[in-house]
């Protein structure tokens, strides 16, 4: 716990250092991590502990960028004190929608978000008010101090990584954490003790949204400008899922672990390696593909336990080691 | 005194399978209803009607005098039903204090160092502490029983289902497992399904026989036991020992 407190004030520091530490390219690319981590890890909120697969969570990322570019631009605000709205009005569409979806279970859930996630990108496509399929640029941005623009767009994203990653560490600690893994789990077992899975689902559902169309809302503030295409674009959801499947879904570390890997991968082949992106797809396939064979559950889950690593250990020691009590020993060496 | 449970002409079908037909049968605090039947009979269909994982197609149950027919399977487990499954249900990533510190905290409504007390009173009673910090999913057959039987128990239920808890255990096993059971009898009413005579004589002061989702005896273990029914039932299926 102890440790767990010092990394992560030295990583709070680093971020805030970061600015002085990375060059202008560096700090837009340490941005771009962070935000997909974030993403990444609210995905893996859904998927991992509540057992919702979403193939439309870029309908988050869009209606958070909207929601901040709409509100900013209507009330002539700077669009880092509307950045709230976002995870707000994803929040409210998630509530709203999770009734129906709810009674869908597995492969349709997914495919019905898909489908949401289409209708609303269509309807803004064709919203004259919304720009239309050439979009909306941030006419706000002139309140904005575009000398300072990057770096506290950096310290945004830190901040929203570290949060989320701090935020979920401490849920998993609480008692409804661990009815969240309880029903990752088994959520017929869940059930039959009194979690309430369906609330439990609920809850995470808006959760997820939420922190998905902040992070949507820092990354499209960042370009200054939004389009129909770009917002809604399934690769954000198929990002979110690469980095959670490989790296360990229903683990905290899983998503960290799969940014890595997924950026690190795009660097070597795009950069170093001066391939196309179309190669780095299939790169991307070709490790998915790999890890899956090996460990269905992502590269954390066998690591962590081949070499007994703790790194956001969310785990309860039993209160007291106990002494042997009676006959425990007699039985147990039965089994 | 208000019976603990009320089954009232209890009716499910799947398709053309029956698992309960027209069941009535009622239990009291502090007693034990064994239940037998050949494999497919209804038994743990049963069990699924009581604690709502399926729906009934006709009949009532109430727990406590209160009718909770239409009430949802978690809501039931905090009024206080307990149920170690056939196949042991664990929280195969969670540790085995993790396990029952759930149904302590959910289906009991303990928080903080009461739901630990508990959960620890429990995991010693059942003869799991040693293994408290053990993930479930790597523990052995008898102690997936024995974890069964503890998140049921940890869930501070009024009534526990037992579905062939010692089935699969070595003799020795059933006897621990028995030990276990007749210690919580009296602050409980139980249902036990069984295939185990002497386990079932030890511990139930009636049984019941299920043939097709119908009730076709009840009465005192030594009675349904030695009944011409009974041996006609399981004439030929002493291979359900093993099931
Ligand atoms: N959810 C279900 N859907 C369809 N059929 C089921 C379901 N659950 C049980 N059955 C069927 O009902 C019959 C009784 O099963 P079960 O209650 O498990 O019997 P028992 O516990 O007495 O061996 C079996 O034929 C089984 O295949
Ligand atoms: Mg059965």
């Amino acid at each position: 716990m102890k440790g767990i407190a010092i990394s992560y004030a030295v990583t709070a520091a680093l971020l805030v250092a970061g600015p002085w530490l990375l060059g202008e390219g560096g700090l837009r690319f340490a941005t771009e991590c962070l935000l997909i981590l974030a993403m990444a890890q609210m995905w893996n909120l859904l998927a991992g502990y509540a057992g919702l697969v979403s193939f439309g969570h870029q309908v988050f990322v869009g209606i958070g960028a909207y929601g901040l570019f709409l509100i900013s631009d209507t009330l002539d605000l700077s669009p880092y004190w509307v950045l709230p709205i976002a995870p707000l009005a994803c929040a409210v569409v998630a509530s709203v929608i999770a009734l129906p979806l709810f009674r869908l279970r597995e492969a349709y859930f997914s495919i019905a978000m898909w489908v949401f996630s289409e209708i609303v990108a269509a309807l803004v496509t064709k919203a004259a008010w919304l720009g239309g399929s050439a979009g909306l640029p941030l006419r706000s941005s002139r309140l904005l101090d575009l000398d300072w623009f990057e770096p506290v767009l950096f310290w945004i994203a830190g901040g929203l990584a570290l949060g989320t990653i701090g935020g979920l560490f401490l849920l998993m600690r609480s008692g409804f954490g661990l009815g969240l893994m309880s029903v990752r789990d088994n959520d017929l077992a869940a059930m039959s003790v009194g979690v309430d899975v369906q609330r439990n689902r609920f809850i995470v559902f808006v959760l997820s949204a939420a922190g998905c169309g902040l992070a949507g809302a820092v990354s499209f503030l960042g370009n200054l400008y939004v389009s129909p295409a770009a917002a809604f674009d399934v690769n954000w959801v198929v990002y979110m899922m690469f980095i959670v499947m490989i790296g360990g879904i229903g683990t905290l570390e899983g998503p960290i672990i799969g940014t890595v890997i997924f950026f690190g991968l795009r660097e070597l082949i795009t950069d170093q390696l001066g391939y196309s992106a179309g190669w780095y797809l299939v790169a991307l396939g070709t490790v998915a593909v790999i890890v899956m064979l090996w460990s269905p559950r992502g590269l954390w889950p066998p690591l962590r336990d081949r070499f007994g690593l703790k790194l956001l250990g969310v785990g309860r020691t039993a209160p007291t080691a106990p002494d042997v009590p009676p006959l425990a020993g007699k039985v147990g060496q039965l089994g | 005194m208000v019976d603990v449970l009320r089954v009232a002409g209890l009716c499910k079908s799947f398709g053309v399978i029956r698992v309960a037909d027209d069941l009535d049968f009622k239990l009291a605090l502090g007693e034990c209803l064994g239940v037998i039947g050949p494999n497919g009979a209804g038994k743990s269909s049963v069990l699924n009607l009581i604690v709502g994982l399926i729906r009934a197609d006709a009949g009532s149950i109430s727990l406590d005098g209160r009718d909770i027919t239409h009430v949802p399977a978690h809501r039931r487990a905090r009024l206080g039903i307990g149920r170690a499954f056939q196949i042991p249900q664990p929280f195969p990533h969670l540790t085995a204090y993790e396990n029952v510190l759930v149904a302590a905290t959910y289906g009991g409504g303990l928080h903080g160092s009461a739901a630990a007390d508990w959960a620890m009173d429990v995991l010693g009673r059942t003869s799991l502490a040693v293994k408290a910090d053990r993930i479930a999913g790597a523990l052995p057959l008898i102690d997936r029983k024995s974890l069964e039987f503890a998140k049921a128990l940890a869930s501070k239920p009024r009534l526990i289902l037992l579905d062939e808890i010692a089935a699969g255990l070595t003799e020795p096993e059933v006897e621990r497992l028995i030990e276990i059971i007749a210690g919580v009898k009296a602050d409980h009413a139980m249902i036990w399904i069984e295939h185990i005579p002497h386990a079932l004589r030890a511990v139930a002061d009636r049984i019941l026989v299920l043939n097709f989702g119908r009730k076709v005896l009840e009465g005192p273990p030594g009675e349904v036991m030695d009944s011409r029914t009974v041996k006609e039932i399981y004439m030929g299926l002493t291979a359900d020992d093993a099931a």
